[in-house]
This record gives structure tokens, C-alpha cells and sequence, in this order.
């Protein structure tokens, strides 16, 4: 940060039809600094940074890299200049190793036809020969040289990885320091990652922090893109904040407060302390007992749990992702087959029942994953918005079904639950709303059939701080109307914010049980990864974290 | 000279672009199959004159047009019913053969009136040709199999099965020829209006008019449309693909079955060995070019029976042989593939002549 800034981008505009998705962005990135991009979904975040990787051609503005003028045609010329970028979604081919990844592109010859290379037994005229050279380069692979680099480099950065192993068999945290190895196998000195936790569990976000911190002591540049306020506080230098098109304001992120970005990033005061009256807490709506599943591979997922929901209580489940969250979830509302157990909604056992036997029962269901299982994304916004009541009489007795009184209902759920961005719910389809509003648009779909039992897997991942607070007061709402509701989320804050008993799931079963007023958080992190292993330390301590932030700043 | 191709992914597909589709595509099979028309010697543009504005505007040629266009557009909406779901029936060539056999031997074995005979066959060629597609239609919806590779495999099936009919237990006539004994006359389908084009024409216009209200009034409709977007959703929200995925290949084989009964009661009066000159296969261009809607299938079934129509005159006229029909058929197939690309991806063609020079201008953007 010393020799003025490394990364400078000014008055950078991009239009696409319609819209101005940077409006003379300006930003500017020093040497060695962790420098957070900060924004709410569609703010132009993503844009801004596509445009640094060459992704999309700038319609006005001006690059410098250390004080040269960048012209990017390709990410190619990107990664020639020293950019790397780590997308959302990993571009990893499942089936080659580690090593094979991160040379693709940039492979070396084998050591049989390498010019220098000393243990071949081919001629040196033969291996020099252009033709052989360039036949050679293109069709043979060594790997000798590159697996020891990149072995050499995942230790100098502490990554725990076998370069021989395949991607396939690594987890999703193992597989995002593949990613970031390629770019330091390609001798990048800016860094680009966009929304890198999105996909990680607490544990293997603290490590991703660690990793950075060490790459920015190495005078590695880095742009961290995100929109969560937790993340830019723990890890950034600075941070520059996006609304809409344009450039809010940069920071020293030690000199602002959470409430204080938050508030630059959506424009308005934002709640972080929810208001919660207590529960009229009613008869029990979920009695599930013993419930045994297996996930896709055959492996049994959930060992056993018990779990009664009664009307008006909001219970959280809380646990790393992977320890049965969403098959539990898939359980309670019908879509996965038990291996033993039995689930009852109110007085109705439905154990082996249909899905179709649940929603009737007045079970609703938001899904982890909003484009696979909450939507049809090629549709339009009436068909999402009305996928559950469609069946309901005042669509029409019978056979046939009145498209236009489906069409006012999807207005009154745009209306109703503010989500924006829609003119005609016929014509918008549900794959063009942003992340946060076709949050709302699957929520609305399913409270406003007042159901008995919501279950809601991980609602408020990946959704902007405003959209958050939306969500989350409409849950608190459906709960004053009776509503009993399942919560899971990996969000602690969430959790601790919202519910009225905390579960802790790990492995398939029940941990651990307690109240917000009660509880530990400590404690719960613990549980959350099995007690007093020795993965535990990390976990507690960001949970220790979790409670300095949540409280400290808001 | 530096030619430079770049692509860049979408965002939103313009309207003109996913509407026209359908014309553009017909168009470029049109201007490519222009070339193998000069090769010939043959000025192209009179020859698609005489293929089209000739044959649209002479009586006989239109009245063959639309007996041609009875097979096509019923089975066109064979392959679109279940492409609304998302499933492909390659298979509808099968389902057409099926429904010829049953109807031939309902008119065949049944003695009673026209009135009550021609429903009658009708009802049973819909039933086999449903039974036909239902197979594929079950083991896809039950066990996830590949109802691509049954729908086409039972295809040949139920064409032996038509050879060995009019072989064995349905041969009839004189001598030994492999043919069905003729229909009685109470079995045949009447002329609308002694236009010479049979009733069946009114079955086809039936069928898509019954598609278009199943598809966009009711609430199976619905269920197929969800089902074909999003499978995983729809389970999500009590639909049952299985019921959906049934229901989608026992429709369009039930249309399938009417188009062979039609054929047969309508056009051929006894159930001959390879009667189809493929209708079935024809169908899958009618379906994708008509993938919008029910109406877009029976526009898209009108061209191609014009395109047989026609080419059969142009080859009189011409003696271009009738192979070129083929070729424009299968051209129409490869550019609705490149416009699903142009639809997903902006292409830019930028020439450079030096390389260090600034470019010469985008010569081609689409």
C-alpha cells in the first residue's frame, strides 16, 4: 500500500440495453492490500470486475495496472497481465487431478521431447526439430515439472491438497484453493474472488481469511467481492461500496461500523436487531420421530432425529452444511423416502405420503437451492408464483383453469411481498429476477397460503442486507399468525436472531438442543462441528467472533 | 487478412428473434437448397415459384396439400404434446403404423354403420397408437429410461408388425399380394363437401384445437408446461412427473394412431406394407418449428405437406429429383440447431487486415 495504488479503474462505464451497470466507477487498489467490493445483488459488483478480467469490454473509463494502461481483450490477456479471478461457480474439471487443473492452458511438454531435458533418450536435433517441438507441445503432457511447483506452492501458502488427487474427491473448500492455485501458478499479482464464502462452511471461510491475509503479506493484491458485512470487517483493508451502478464511497474498513455499511450499501437505516415478541406458542403441527433417510449415494444422511414444531414457534436448526440439513428438510415435506420413522402434520400421519399429501396437509417448503427446486426458471413469474395453488377452486372448478385470475394473484404476491423488478407477471420470467427478489416471489408463494408448517432450508443465502430483513420479518410475521415454522440455516445470527429453540444437527442426528436466551454460542459452535474434536477450536472461536461482531456493531 | 469470430453469451433474447426463428430458419434451408438447384441448372427461383405459388394456387395441388397435411400435422403434434414436457417422441412413425392396423381391422371386423364405424376405428387406432407411445411413455416416467432410444426402436417394431399383417392374419384380396382386403365403404372416410379432400382433415383441426385448449386452459396443461421447464420443481410442488410424462405419450401417440387410421380410411382404402412416407419422421421439424403452440404446428405441418406437394411438380417441371425435399427437410433441422446458438450466444465478425491495424468494421453481427 506504500507505492501509491497498484489497481486503478476510473470513470469505468459499462451500459447493457436498458440498464447502466457501472455508472464512472472509479476504484482504486494498493500493493498488497485485501480490498472488499461491497454491494447488494445487481449493484455491479460482478460487472465491474468482469470488466477488470476482460470478460466484457468497458463502454467508457480507463484501466492502469501499475501505472500501465490495460487493454483487455480475454481473460487470456488478463492472466498475461497479471489479473487472476476466482469465479462463484469453480471452473474445475472434475475428472483430471489437481496438478492437470491448474496447467491447463499453460501445459508444459513431456520431459521426453523438452529441449533441456537431460534423461531423454531421443536426440537433442531430433527434440529441437520445430515440427517436433510443436507437435510435442500440443499433443504430449508433462507433469514432472508443473506437480512439484505446484506442490512447492500449496505448501508455501499452507493448502493441505494431494496435486494427484482428483477434483472430484475434494471438498468444496479444497476445490476453491485449486482455483486459487491456478492463478498462483500463473504468477498473478492482482486477485480476484468473487463471492468466495458463498459456498463455504464457517470453518473453511476462517481458513480462506488466513490464506488471504497470507497472500497480501506477499504484496498479492486482492479484490474481494461480497456482500456480506461480517466478511468485509474480518478481512478487508478497505472497501469500496457499489449501489446501483455507482460508487458509493471508499473506506477504511476499520473506520466504519457494520450499521455504517450497511447503510451505504442499501441507501437507508438497516435493522440488524429484529424486534421479536414472544410466542403463542400453540398444539404441535410437525411430529416427526426417529426419522432415518439416505442421500443420492446410498449413505445414510439422517440417524435418527426426532423433532416436534408446534404452531407459532420458530425452531432453528443449526449445523455445517453436509450433516443432513437438507434431507431432513426434504423429509419434512415429503420428497425424500424414509428408511424408518414416522412424520405427522397436526393430526395427519403422513408417513410414505405423495408431496402433493403434504402441501394439501399445509406444509410449505423453501428449498436450498432456488433455481433447481424452487422455480422453473424459463417460466414466467404467474407460473412460479401460483406452482403450489393452481389446484385451488378459485382458479376454476374442474378441468379448466382461469389464467387470468392466476395472473392477479402473482400481482398481489409481487405487491404484497415487494418484489421488485416485475411489469407483467406473464411476461417477466422467474430466471431474470434477481437473487433476493426471487427470494421473496418463492416466500410469498409459500406464506400466503397460510400454512400450518413452513420449513425454510438456508432462506436468506445469498440475498442482499435488505432483502434479509425483508425475509426475515416475513418468517417473524407468519409465526404471530400461527404458523409453526423448521428453520435451518449455517447463519448463527440467523438463528440465534430468530428462533425459539436452537437444534444443532451434526451427522445425521441431533446434538444438541437449547434456547437463544440460554444458549452459549460457544457451545453451539462446538456442537455444530461434533464436540470437543479438535476441528472444533476454529468454529468456536468465529463463533466467539460472530458475538463480538453481531453485538459489538449493532 | 485477420478474420476474428466473437461470441458473447446473451443476456435476454430479443422477441423478433425468438418469434422468427421459425421463418428465418425456412428461409435459410431455402437459400442454401438454391445452390444444389443452380448446380442443376435450374433458375431458382422459378422452381420455388412452381413449388409454392403454383401449387398453393392450383386446386389439385392445394387439395393434395391438405390430405398431405392430415398425417403431418397429427403427428406433429405427436412429437409436440410431449415436447411441452420436455420428452422427445422420435417414435411417432411407430405410432402411426399401430393405429393404422387397429383401424384397419376395426373397419375390417366390424359390421355397422358409417356413423358408428368410423369413431369406432378411430377410437381403437387412438388406443393402439397411445399403447404404443404409453410403453415408452411408462418406462421413462417409472425407471428413467431413455424414451428417445424405445420411442425410435419400437418404430421398426411396429412397422414388421404392419408387414407382417398384411403377410398373415390380415391379408386379403386377390392373389398373395401383401396387402389388407379393401375397406368396406362404410369404413372410409367421407369428402368434406366434395372438395376431394377426406373428413380426417377435420380430425386434424380437431386435434389442434383440443392441444391448444389442453395446453393453455387447463390445469394438466399447466402441470406439462412446469413439468417441461422444471422437473425437480414441479415434484417440489405435488405435481407427479409420472402422471405428466404418461399422460404427455399417450396423447400425442393417441394423435399418431389418428393419423394412420386416416391415411388408411381416407387416402389408401386398405392397410398396405410401408404406406408412410415417413410422416412420422417428418413430424419432429413440424414440432420444433411449431414449438410455440399448437396453431404454430399445423402452420409448420401446412408448409410441409406444400414442400412434398410442391416438389413433387417441381420434379415433373424441373427434373430436379425429388431428394432435394430431403435436403431442405434436413436443412431446416440443422439451422433451428444454429439459431438455438444465435439464440444463446451474440456472434461478431470482426476483419482485420493488418494485424496491428485498427478493424476494418464489424462485417457481420447477429
Amino acid at each position: 500500500m506504500t507505492d501509491g495504488p497498484f489497481l486503478r479503474m476510473e470513470d469505468v462505464l459499462k451500459e447493457f440495453p436498458g440498464v447502466v451497470a457501472n455508472d464512472e466507477v472509479d476504484l482504486a487498489v494498493g500493493r498488497g492490500e485485501i480490498h472488499g467490493l461491497l454491494g447488494e445483488n445487481g449493484a455491479g459488483k460482478s460487472t465491474l470486475m468482469k470488466i477488470l478480467y476482460g470478460l466484457y469490454a468497458p463502454d467508457g473509463g480507463e484501466i492502469r495496472l501499475d501505472g500501465r494502461r490495460l487493454d483487455l481483450d480475454s481473460p487470456q490477456d488478463a492472466i498475461e497481465r497479471g489479473i487472476g479471478m476466482v469465479h462463484q461457480h469453480f471452473m474445475l474439471i472434475p475428472r483430471l487431478t489437481v496438478a492437470e487443473n491448474v496447467v491447463l492452458g499453460e501445459r508444459e511438454p513431456s520431459a521426453l521431447f523438452r529441449a533441456e531435458s537431460e534423461d531423454s533418450w531421443l536426440p537433442e536435433s531430433f527434440r529441437e526439430n520445430r515440427v517436433v517441438s510443436g507437435l510435442a507441445r500440443r499433443f504430449s503432457l508433462g507433469l514432472d515439472v508443473p506437480e512439484q511447483r505446484i506442490a512447492d506452492l500449496a505448501e508455501e501458502y499452507g493448502f493441505d491438497i494431494d496435486v494427484g488427487a482428483s477434483i472430484w474427491q475434494l471438498n468444496v473448500g479444497q476445490q476453491q484453493r485449486v482455483e486459487i492455485l491456478k492463478a498462483l501458478y500463473r504468477d498473478v499479482d492482482l486477485l480476484i474472488l468473487d463471492e468466495p464464502t458463498a459456498v463455504l462452511t464457517p470453518n473453511e471461510a476462517e481458513r480462506l481469511f488466513d490464506t488471504l491475509e497470507r497472500l497480501a503479506e506477499r504484496g498479492l493484491s486482492i479484490v474481494f467481492i461480497t456482500h456480506k458485512l461480517k466478511e468485509v470487517k474480518a478481512i478487508t483493508d478497505r472497501v469500496t461500496v457499489l449501489r446501483e451502478g455507482e460508487n458509493v464511497g471508499t473506506v477504511d474498513t476499520s473506520s466504519v461500523s457494520r450499521a455504517d455499511l450497511a447503510r451505504m450499501m442499501v441507501g437507508r437505516e438497516v435493522l440488524f436487531q429484529i424486534d421479536k415478541d414472544p410466542a403463542e406458542i400453540g398444539d404441535p403441527v410437525l411430529r416427526a420421530e426417529n426419522l432415518r433417510a439416505e442421500d443420492e449415494r446410498g449413505i445414510e444422511a439422517l440417524s435418527g432425529v426426532d423433532l416436534t414444531v408446534r404452531s407459532g414457534e420458530i425452531v432453528g436448526i443449526a449445523g455445517v452444511s453436509g450433516n443432513g440439513q437438507s434431507e431432513l428438510a426434504e423429509a419434512l415435506v415429503g420428497l425424500r423416502e424414509l428408511t424408518d420413522g414416522r412424520v405427522a402434520i397436526a393430526d395427519a400421519d403422513l408417513t410414505g405420503a405423495s408431496p402433493r399429501r403434504f402441501i394439501d396437509e399445509g406444509v410449505s417448503f423453501v428449498p436450498e437451492d432456488r433455481l433447481e427446486y424452487g422455480c422453473a426458471e424459463d417460466l414466467s413469474v404467474m407460473y412460479n408464483a401460483t406452482m403450489k395453488d393452481f389446484r385451488d377452486d378459485r382458479f376454476g372448478g374442474g378441468y379448466f383453469l382461469d389464467y387470468d385470475e392466476l395472473e392477479t394473484y402473482a400481482e398481489t404476491l409481487v405487491e404484497e411481498f415487494d418484489v421488485r423488478g416485475v411489469r407483467d407477471t406473464t411476461e417477466m420470467l422467474a430466471g431474470d429476477l434477481s437473487g433476493g427478489n426471487l427470494q421473496k416471489l418463492i416466500l410469498a408463494r409459500e406464506l400466503y397460503r397460510d400454512p400450518r408448517l413452513l420449513v425454510a432450508n438456508q432462506p436468506t443465502r445469498g440475498v442482499d442486507v435488505g432483502a434479509i430483513e425483508f425475509l426475515r420479518e416475513t418468517i417473524l410475521d407468519q409465526r404471530e399468525a400461527g404458523t409453526g415454522v423448521v428453520l435451518i440455516s449455517e447463519d448463527l445470527d440467523e438463528i440465534f436472531d430468530l428462533s425459539d429453540r436452537i437444534l444443532v444437527i451434526y451427522e445425521g442426528e441431533i446434538a444438541y438442543e437449547t434456547t437463544p436466551t440460554e444458549a452459549d454460542r460457544k457451545r453451539v459452535g462446538l456442537e455444530m462441528t461434533g464436540g470437543e474434536g479438535t476441528d472444533g477450536e476454529p468454529t468456536a472461536d468465529s463463533a466467539d467472533q460472530a458475538v463480538a461482531d453481531g453485538r459489538g456493531d449493532s | 487478412m485477420n478474420v476474428e469470430i466473437d461470441l458473447t453469451a446473451r443476456e435476454d433474447v430479443p422477441r423478433w428473434l425468438s418469434y422468427g426463428t421459425p421463418v428465418f430458419t425456412i428461409l435459410m434451408a431455402l437459400a442454401v437448397s438454391a445452390v444444389a438447384l443452380v448446380a442443376l441448372d435450374v433458375n431458382p427461383i422459378a422452381a420455388y415459384s412452381t413449388m409454392f405459388l403454383e401449387t398453393a394456387s392450383d386446386e389439385l395441388g392445394l387439395r393434395q396439400t391438405l390430405v398431405k397435411s392430415v398425417p403431418l400435422v397429427l403427428t406433429g403434434l405427436a412429437v409436440y404434446v410431449p415436447l411441452r414436457a420436455g420428452l422427445w417422441n422420435i417414435g411417432a412413425e411407430g405410432q402411426l403404423y399401430a393405429g393404422a392396423i387397429a383401424g384397419t381391422w376395426v373397419g375390417l371386423n366390424v359390421g355397422a354403420p358409417s356413423y358408428v364405424l368410423i369413431p369406432l376405428a378411430l377410437a381403437a387406432a387412438g388406443v393402439a397408437g397411445g399403447v404404443w407411445a404409453g410403453v415408452p411413455g411408462w418406462l421413462r416416467a417409472r425407471w428413467n429410461v431413455n424414451e428417445i432410444i424405445t420411442t425410435l426402436l419400437l418404430t421398426f417394431v411396429a412397422i414388421e408388425l404392419a408387414n407382417y399383417m398384411v403377410r398373415g392374419p390380415m391379408q386379403g384380396g386377390q392373389g398373395n399380394f401383401p396387402v389388407s382386403a379393401l375397406l368396406p365403404t362404410a369404413a372410409l372416410l367421407p369428402d368434406l363437401f366434395g372438395t376431394g379432400v377426406h373428413a380426417g382433415f377435420v380430425v386434424g383441426l380437431l386435434a389442434v384445437a383440443a392441444t391448444y385448449v389442453i395446453v393453455t386452459r387447463t390445469r394438466v396443461g399447466f402441470e406439462v408446461t412446469f413439468v417441461g421447464s422444471n422437473p425437480a420443481a414441479a415434484t417440489q410442488a405435488g405435481m407427479s412427473t409420472v402422471k405428466v410424462y404418461l399422460l404427455v405419450f399417450l396423447l400425442g401417440g393417441a394423435m399418431a394412431g389418428f393419423a394412420g387410421v386416416n391415411e388408411i380410411a381416407g387416402v389408401q382404402g386398405r392397410l398396405r406394407p410401408e404406406f408412410s412416407p415417413g410422416y412420422g419422421f417428418t413430424a419432429i421439424p413440424i414440432a420444433l418449428l411449431g414449438r410455440n403452440g399448437a396453431f404454430q404446428v399445423l402452420l409448420a405441418a401446412l408448409f410441409f405437406a406444400l414442400l412434398f406437394v410442391g416438389g413433387s411438380s417441381m420434379e415433373v417441371v424441373y427434373g430436379v429429383p425429388a431428394a432435394l425435399i430431403d435436403v431442405i427437410q434436413a436443412l431446416i433441422i440443422l439451422f433451428l440447431i444454429t439459431a438455438e446458438f444465435i439464440k444463446s450466444y451474440r456472434v461478431d465478425v470482426t476483419i482485420e487486415r493488418e494485424p496491428n491495424d485498427r478493424p476494418a468494421g464489424t462485417v457481420g453481427e447477429v
